[in-house]
């Protein structure tokens, strides 16, 4: 029989797989199944998430034929089945549960489809259907032992890069590269936990042309179901899931029934890939790592689990530096007034800009344009305050911790993540003002205009 | 069928759909295939599946065998989707005259996928020609597009 395994790119969900099914009576039934999933040389599982004709009949008869497909070169794979059980939980379910569960999600379908049951199937031959295709120009596709000397290469310097960096945005803006460098993959984005707001805030991203900021609910949408389930979560094919769900949601709709809206996709609008992996320390998350691409086979089984080396490795480091940046905070005191005065900086006024803090809305603009808001909006305005009373422009990290009016938690207070937005924030729409690293723990408040601060 | 619904169900006969077809032997076990046209002459009173005669032999076995046959049209870009359900009243070689439509129906499968990044130059190398077409009586049409409407029967 055709080893399962090497034909593995038919089980990717890419291209949807035809299903025959028949009842007691021989009356044959066809469909599509989004995907047929591989679990071993001599199983494979469908996922129920209708009780449709196809489920009743496996009810009265096992015997099924499956036809998969392979996405790059289209050659067409019969396999004939017989079914053996469903499996409403446990490892299997939860995979299969945890995809279906994000693309509902995403298009605004939770719990209207669901996994019901994963359906193990006993393959009992496996075969190519000949003929299917003209023999003429099959793509022939090898892996060069050199490619994976790079890769082991790659892992290396990715994990050097992590270990050596001294702060928060070095660690992602290095880790990000290397993944581009090394690995091609050019379209990255880490989003860090906010417990307190159970929201996921994009602190890094690189492909994207911006996007730090960017806030994910945990629990909506592809990124936040993976970080609420805690997941990897692969999606090969996923112009091809998000179709199905918007095909489901047509027909709910079409009844007058009321949906919620469609989440739109934080990053490329037509990203036919997606990988995304929790960032765990034990079971606490700390954030997320997500990879997109246009092609929708550019992540398959090794890039899961090569990248999940690499978030583990990013989560411990990402944890490292925030508790380096807190002990490095201790036993510093703020610098008295006289330190840093602004008329002592060398910059040319250029500009006057006006700065107005909402109190109400715990929001901050820029000559009435939104700039940032929430605790890193009102350590924009402690800074700006202090520089405006006291000419300070040295601060430290310390500080702001001891600063109770900024509402930072006790614990895992992620400051060097909402400084990080803060300078990102400032760096897009107020370069006028910028906040630089002056030593760990320390930075100073570089102002090259004239500021009006006003509150409401 | 009224003429509206028939009207509506045309969409599903048109090129760049997807047409499967699904057989079972003696023994009750069924196959599947994928057919590459679809056509109607008379409302849905019957149709016409075009099966290519590369990968159809398991399909025309089971057809001659026991005469149940079931085809899903889908169109790729909505999954939109019906079943038609009936019983083969024959098959034969297709005519050279059909050769132009099961071509034609291949480029515009072609456009569909490619469409949704699936190179042209890869679905063309799909083998098409010569095909076996096969007369439906169809008994019952179903809407199969997913969601929770799937499987209720359309009217026939």
């Amino acid at each position: 029989m055709l080893k399962l395994s090497s034909i593995s790119r038919c089980f990717q969900g890419v291209i949807p797989s035809l299903i025959a099914s028949a009842d007691a009576h021989g009356l044959p039934n066809v469909t599509y199944v989004s995907q047929v999933y591989l679990l071993d040389e001599k199983h494979v599982a469908l996922s129920q998430q209708f009780f449709n004709k196809t489920r009743r009949n496996l009810a009265e008869n096992p015997h099924a034929t499956a036809e998969i497909t392979d996405p790059l070169t289209l050659q067409a794979y019969r396999l004939r089945l017989k079914f053996l059980r469903s499996e409403k939980s446990g490892p299997l379910f939860d995979t299969m549960k945890l995809r279906i569960q994000a693309i509902a999600s995403h298009t605004g379908m939770d719990g209207v489809f669901r996994l019901i049951a994963a359906d193990i199937f006993e393959v009992l031959r496996a075969e190519k259907v000949e003929g299917f295709l003209n023999e003429t120009d099959v793509p022939n596709e090898t892996v060069s032992p050199s490619g994976l000397r790079t890769e082991i290469r790659g892992l290396q310097l990715v994990s050097d890069r992590i270990n050596r960096a001294d702060d928060l945005e070095t660690l992602l803006a290095a880790t990000l590269d290397a993944l581009d460098v090394y690995f091609g993959m050019s379209n990255t984005i880490v989003l860090l936990n906010d417990e307190p707001t159970q929201k996921l805030i994009t602190i890094a991203c690189r492909g994207y042309g911006g996007g730090v900021g960017a806030e994910v609910a945990i629990g909506e949408g592809l990124i936040g179901t993976a970080a609420h389930e805690r997941q990897v979560l692969r999606i090969s094919g996923l112009d091809e899931c998000l179709r199905y769900g918007r095909a489901v949601r047509r027909s709910v709709m079409s009844d007058g029934s009321r949906v919620r809206p469609e989440i739109p996709l934080p990053g490329l609008h037509d990203a036919q890939s997606a990988l995304i992996l929790p960032l765990l320390i034990e079971d606490r998350l700390v954030g997320i790592l997500a990879a997109e691409s246009r092609d929708a086979m550019a992540f398959g089984e090794w890039d899961e689990a090569y990248l999940g080396v690499i978030a583990n490795q990013i989560a411990l480091g990402i944890d490292r530096v925030i508790e380096e940046d807190a002990d490095a905070g201790r036993g510093f005191s703020p610098p008295p007034p006289t330190e840093g005065r602004a008329e002592a900086t060398p910059y040319v006024v250029r500009a006057r800009h006006t700065l107005t803090y909402f109190r109400d809305d715990d929001c901050v603009f820029l000559n009435d344009e939104y700039l940032v808001r929430n605790v890193p909006g009102r350590i924009l305005w402690k800074l700006l305050g202090e520089w405006k009373r006291q000419g300070r422009t040295s601060f430290t990290n310390r500080e702001l911790r001891m600063d109770r009016a900024l509402g930072l938690p006790e614990v895992k207070d992620n400051l060097e993540s909402r400084l990080i937005l803060l300078k990102h924030r400032l760096r897009e729409k107020c370069p006028d003002v910028q906040i630089t690293p002056a030593g760990r723990g320390k930075f100073t408040l570089d102002i090259a205009a004239e500021l009006d601060l006003l509150e409401r | 069928m009224t003429t509206t619904t028939g009207h509506k169900l045309q969409q599903w006969m048109e090129g760049g759909v997807s047409v499967i077809v699904g057989t079972a032997d003696a023994d009750k076990v069924p196959t599947c295939c994928r057919a590459i046209a679809i056509t109607t002459k008379d409302n849905f009173e019957t149709v016409t599946v075009y099966v290519p005669a590369a990968t159809g032999q398991e399909t025309i076995a089971n057809v001659a065998t026991t005469r149940r046959v079931a085809i899903a049209c889908t169109i790729p870009r909505s999954h939109g989707s019906i079943q038609i359900k009936g019983i083969s009243r024959g098959v034969k070689l297709a005519s050279p005259s059909d050769e132009e439509l099961v071509r034609t129906r291949l480029q515009q499968w072609a456009d569909a996928l490619a469409e949704l990044g699936m190179p042209r130059c890869i679905t063309q190398r799909m083998t098409v020609w010569p095909a076996f077409a096969i007369d439906v009586s169809v008994e019952e049409l179903f809407d199969q597009t997913p969601g929770p409407k799937a499987g209720q029967p359309l009217a026939c």
